[in-house]
């Protein structure tokens, strides 16, 4: 009996390690992933496929990760005794990190993966320093030892100097060819804390991802902190406020694997049936009902979109179609909402908020190849509070919807307080660049004698664009931001509209401050003129501010479109050139009598400033 | 669309003689240049294959058209010409006033060869003149100058060959839009039948294609365009040659019947190294071309020699098929059809809304369901069908 019970229970918190793999984009933090899993037994070799983490096309195909993963690999460490290595795999861009965060938060230690010919990045060292504040241990792993270019020593002296980790402690593998893995599984042992929490306690678990499945309901991945979870548990969600009863605890192994109980320090997941994914939110803090936990686990946030765009299909019968879609990205993204949407250049389709630009595209991306449907997107907005002059305020997220200027006694912007951590030498080029976004600085610190930490205050809709890009290239990809929203308000802002030959076009408008707003106008005809095809007529481009045209271009009309020759062999190459054409034309989408490509109603977005 | 043609018995036939005594620049057809040996290596193998042809009875009646289409079919030399043309005539017939149409270049033309040609049974020559300007000859690689040019021009027209067409090229970046007009109407003094007016074409693959695009010479110019293709139509309908097809001018009654088939969509042998044919079901069937679909374009190799082995290994020489039906046959006489001046008849609803909404723009004449392009709508004309093939 009591042997069954060992292997049902679970480690004791001190034989379990709860770590993350912190790197930037193709520094081989799935190659690391997957070497792991195989050393440990966890993934039979014949098994393997590449990216084992990375579940979806899309993850594998971009080299990221969406969702988090979680995976239990048992260890058997030098010292003869078996450990539980927990490794929770999380995502990797700004739109998401706030989840990253909480994956963060479910760990003790970190391994940070750098690339031995590149360096340490951008990207990473936002997660560092988020890691850094979690109070995490973090091991550096210079990895792809085995290049020509690699220079491990340059890059060790890099992370000591920029993170302030002594460069003796980093380890040097190739995830490639395996080298130095068994020093990596060493070093999670023997250098990353053990949990600690009382078992005995009320319960404490946090949230930090979940899933849905069709045939179980939410898979909700969680961290136990206090107490224990097992199968009967009545659960109550702090924030959410739901209770449900559990059906069902397990671990990844990598598949789902039931176990008795989840106690404190372990990681695995729950199934309660739960029907919806805005019943398990992320980062929120799961207790017992009968005996509560008297405070939840810090660092809750209500993940809100933050940027909203209208998505049409581009043949108005697939309209259902996208609705069916839209519904089943939801079930497994609480982050994603969306409702109808009427336009009269685009028809029916639906307004969409996203965390972020990548969010968006995401989700884009998975509706036009999952459920194959062909989509225009407008140019992202956020979300205005109106003012009305009879006393009421309505939010505004299309600014087509903006109510007419008459009506209208202010508009309130969202405004967050921006967080960038960046090197000292690139502080100049970045605030200007927060300058020119409106932004008002607030504070300036360091934490380590080139690391400073910015802290602004700036609109929105200034951050949601390319201000990412811009920041990374302002700092040779070094400066990381985080932001969250800090109320709101009013500004001299105009609404922008786009006349095409004549007709004024909804989905083109867009909310502009009115100091930029002529000016923005006549960079937005002017790109649009770039990718708006010339017709059979001349076509006059205008943006207007309440009926005053600030800037005009045109595209001039095609004079000149004909083969030549066409005899015996032209014939069927000329034919199969027709029905190419044929389908490029079907996806542009006809506007009065003029035909828009989908890039013009994104033109805004690639306006340089 | 209309209802579907009947599935008439192919009376035209392309021959294909690819050889050319130099690769002009902007030239992509498959010829071969500079290889007497095969020359007759080349002909045994299309009699061979006119042979097998005519055997199979896909060609029950005698022929309407037959072209010889190069290439520089007037290489070939008579005596193989003959050789070729008594076969067919014994392998499919000709009807009387059967045209025969075989492609020259100005500098073989002599009294003699017009003489020997008309007694072989050509009743047109299609002569590659290209331009009456010496500095543009040169430039397009021609071996022929300006005098030589027009003097084939006369001597073509004293001789006993009936109908004379005349190859034009405009849009040329180094000759001026006046010099285009001044050639053009040295050659209508002359008094051609038929004229063929090509805008410059930078194919892929092509000398031109290279020179234009490292620089050495400015592609051809959207204005040329407009301005020499407006001044030809102006001055060809002035001499009583009126347009028939994008880049084809007549007098009424000259008219390329041959050449009339590839718009018309019916149905047309072809044989030799790179030629396409098109044929209904039975006819297809006779040779053995077997698919789905009402009509097939079929095509043969296009490298000479490989040709030549082919038709030795009994496969005579076809390279692919494609079956057409439904929508694609209909999209392709759309888009064939438009290209006449004579037009096509629109089928759909949303075809006819398109074609009123183009008529407004001046871009199409509209009478009934029937729609032709006009001048500007020529210009546009690839355009214009893609607008009515998506309606």
């Amino acid at each position: 009996m009591a042997a069954i019970i060992e292997v049902q229970m679970g480690a004791p918190p001190s034989r379990i390690r709860n770590f993350s793999i912190i790197a930037h984009i193709d520094h081989g933090k799935s190659t690391l992933a997957d070497r792991l899993l195989e050393a440990t037994g966890t993934v039979a070799p014949r098994e393997m496929t590449e990216q084992v983490l990375d579940t979806m096309d899309l993850e594998r195909e971009r080299g990221i990760t969406i969702k988090a993963q979680a995976v239990r690999m048992p260890y058997r460490a030098a010292d003869g005794a078996d450990y539980e290595l927990n490794l929770i795999d999380t995502p990797g861009h700004v739109d998401f990190a706030y989840e990253v965060s909480r994956a963060l938060a479910a760990c003790e230690g970190a391994l940070l993966v750098v690339d031995a010919s590149q360096g340490v990045e951008a990207q990473t060292l936002a997660n560092v320093y988020k890691a850094l504040e979690l109070n995490l241990e973090i091991v550096p792993v210079i990895n792809k030892i085995d290049l020509p270019q690699s220079e491990p020593d340059l890059v060790a002296a890099e992370v000591e100097s920029i993170i302030g980790i002594a460069k003796e402690r980093c380890l040097r593998v190739s995830a490639r060819t395996g080298e130095g893995i068994a020093a990596v599984l060493e070093a999670v042992v023997t250098q990353l804390p053990a949990p600690t929490g009382d078992p005995s306690l009320p319960l404490r678990a946090l949230i930090f991802d979940c899933k849905y499945d069709p045939y179980r309901g939410v898979v909700v991945y969680v961290r136990v902190f206090e107490g224990s979870l097992r199968g009967g548990t009545h659960i109550q969600m702090m924030a959410g406020r739901g209770v449900f009863t559990v059906d069902e605890v397990g671990c990844f192994r990598p598949g789902m694997e039931a176990v008795d109980e989840l106690a404190a320090g372990e990681v695995g997941y729950l199934i309660a049936s739960i029907r919806n994914v805005r019943d398990s939110k992320v980062g929120d803090t799961i207790t017992e009902a009968g005996r509560p936990a008297l405070s939840p686990l810090p660092g809750y946030r209500q993940a809100s979109p933050m940027v909203w765009a209208g998505l049409f299909p581009v043949d108005s019968d697939d309209y259902q179609d996208l609705k069916e879609a839209l519904d089943r990205l939801q079930l497994n993204d609480a982050a994603l909402a969306f409702e109808p949407e009427t336009s009269a250049a685009l028809g029916f389709g639906f307004r969409c908020g996203f965390l972020g630009l990548l969010h968006m595209e995401i989700v884009q991306e998975r509706l036009e190849r999952e459920f194959n449907l062909q989509l225009i997107t407008t140019a992202p907005s956020v979300a205005y509070r109106v003012n009305l002059r009879d006393g009421r305020q309505v939010e505004v997220d299309n600014p087509d919807q903006m109510p007419d200027p008459a009506q209208v006694a202010s508009i309130e912007e969202p405004r967050v307080k921006l967080e960038i951590v960046a090197p000292r030498e690139f502080l100049g080029g970045i605030m200007e660049l927060c300058q020119e976004r409106r932004g008002e600085f607030r504070h300036l610190e360091y934490q380590a004698a080139e690391r400073a930490v910015l802290t602004y205050d700036l609109p929105l809709g200034e951050i949601i664009h390319d201000f990412y890009d811009q920041l990374k290239s302002r700092s040779r990809g070094y400066g990381s931001m985080d932001y969250e929203l800090a109320g709101y308000r009013p500004e001299e802002l105009v609404k922008l509209d786009v006349l095409v030959a004549g007709n004024q076009v909804d989905a083109l408008s867009t909310i502009v401050h009115r100091a930029q707003a002529a000016g923005q106008g006549r960079k937005l005809v002017r790109r649009m003129r770039e990718v708006i095809p010339r017709q059979l007529f001349e076509v006059a481009l205008q943006a207007a501010i309440g009926g005053k045209v600030v800037a005009r271009e045109t595209v001039p009309a095609l004079r000149k479109d004909v083969l030549a020759k066409c005899y015996g062999g032209d014939i069927t190459r000329k034919r199969k050139l027709l029905e190419k054409q044929r389908e490029g034309k079907q996806r542009m989408k006809r506007v009065g009598s003029v035909e828009i490509p989908q890039e013009a109603f994104m033109a805004v977005l690639s306006l340089d400033r | 669309m209309t209802a579907e043609a009947p599935d008439q018995p192919p009376r035209s036939l392309y021959l294909h003689l690819p050889f050319c005594a130099r690769r002009c620049p902007y030239c992509d057809f498959a010829i071969v240049v500079g290889d007497a040996l095969l020359q007759d290596r080349y002909l045994e193998a299309l009699l061979s294959e006119l042979a097998w042809m005519s055997a199979s009875g896909a060609a029950p009646r005698p022929l309407q058209t037959l072209y010889l289409g190069g290439g520089t079919p007037s290489l070939l030399g008579l005596g193989r010409l003959g050789r070729l043309l008594a076969a067919v005539e014994a392998g499919f017939g000709l009807e009387t006033g059967c045209e025969v149409t075989m492609e020259v270049n100005p500098e073989e033309v002599t009294q003699a060869t017009a003489a020997a040609w008309a007694d072989l049974g050509v009743t047109r020559v299609s002569l590659g003149v290209q331009s009456l300007d010496d500095d543009t000859l040169v430039w397009l690689g021609r071996g022929h100058d300006s005098r030589t040019a027009e003097s084939a021009v006369a001597t073509l027209r004293q001789s006993a060959i009936p109908a004379l067409s005349c190859d034009l090229i405009f849009a040329i970046p180094v000759q001026p839009t006046a010099t285009f007009a001044r050639g053009l109407d040295r050659l209508l003094s002359h008094g051609p039948d038929h004229i063929s007016c090509y805008e410059l074409t930078v194919e892929p693959g092509t000398q031109l294609q290279r020179w234009v695009a490292n620089g050495a010479v400015p592609a051809p110019a959207e204005e040329d365009f407009l301005a020499q293709g407006k001044l030809a139509r102006e001055a060809l309908a002035r001499a009583g040659l009126h347009r028939y097809e994008v880049s084809n001018y007549s007098r009424p009654g000259s008219e390329s019947r041959h050449n009339l088939n590839y718009w018309t969509g019916a149905p047309y042998l072809a044989a030799g190294c790179g030629a396409h044919g098109f044929l209904g079901r039975s006819a297809a069937a006779a040779l053995g071309i077997v698919g789905v679909g009402e009509r097939v374009r079929y095509w043969h190799l296009r490298a000479a020699a490989t040709y030549v082995r082919s038709v030795a290994a009994g496969e005579m020489g076809l390279r692919g098929r494609e079956w057409l039906a439904g929508s694609e046959l209909a999209l392709e006489r759309l888009a064939l059809g438009l290209r006449l001046t004579s037009g096509v008849e629109l089928s759909t609803p949303g075809q006819l809304e398109a074609g009123r909404r183009l008529a407004v723009q001046g871009l199409l004449l509209l009478e009934g369901r029937r729609v032709q392009a006009t001048p500007e709508g020529m210009d546009v004309l690839d355009r214009l069908t893609l607008e009515l093939a998506v309606a």
